[in-house]
């Protein structure tokens, strides 16, 4: 299987999907560790792929979006964005109303919290 | 040219900043995964520009890559965008 047929697959086989340096639980860059720890706050039931674990994958993903940085995050199969955007939409509440639309479980508290707190 | 410059060089040729800010972030990540001694690793880049109106956030981004290019893109390690 290619690079791009793996991502392709992981990517439909779950519903919020985030490509990141480390993992979810023990990330590696202050960029990953920021998307991944608004999901785990947010309650979201998400897929880490550790793209530090496959070079294939690594360049891979840059290539499946045409977007040049990790972390990125798929849901429901669509790309939305890296950590500025993820950031911006948290803030903004564009993140909660993507995940009610798509259907997403989370919580809404724990996102008024980091609201709260970045207000 | 250095880095900096040749950034500014780029998004002042594909847009008309309002505002535009390039800073250095690379001190602060000095050691750490993807600080390649350069002192040039790490950016931020805040832009206003009358293009990036009406466009989507990841229309944004995307057209702030493509001015930058694939050899500044290449050379750094982290570019946090700030773009309105």
């Amino acid at each position: 299987m290619t690079a791009q047929d793996q991502i392709k697959t992981t990517i439909d086989a779950n519903d919020v999907v985030l490509f990141m340096k480390g993992t979810k639980s023990m990330p590696q860059c202050g960029f990953s560790s920021r998307v991944a720890g608004v999901l785990n706050f947010m309650g979201v039931d998400f897929a880490d792929v550790n793209v530090l674990e496959d070079e294939g994958v690594r360049q891979g993903i840059k290539d499946f979006s045409d977007w040049p940085t990790i972390p990125q995050l798929y849901v429901k199969g669509e790309f939305v964005g890296g950590c500025d955007i993820i950031t911006e939409m948290t803030l903004s509440g564009e993140l909660d109303q993507l995940f009610e639309t798509k259907g997403i479980t989370f919580s809404k508290d724990a996102a008024d919290k980091i609201r709260e707190a970045n207000g | 040219m250095a880095m900096a410059d040749e950034m500014e060089t780029r998004l002042r040729g594909a847009f008309t900043p309002t505002r535009l800010e390039i800073v250095n972030e690379s001190a602060h990540h000095a050691g750490h995964a993807g600080d390649d001694g350069s002192g040039e690793s790490h950016w931020r880049v805040v832009l206003a520009a009358p293009e990036l109106e009406g466009m989507s956030r990841l229309q944004r981004h995307r057209a702030v890559h493509a001015a930058l290019g694939p050899e500044v893109m290449g050379r750094i390690h982290a570019l946090a965008l700030d773009l309105s």
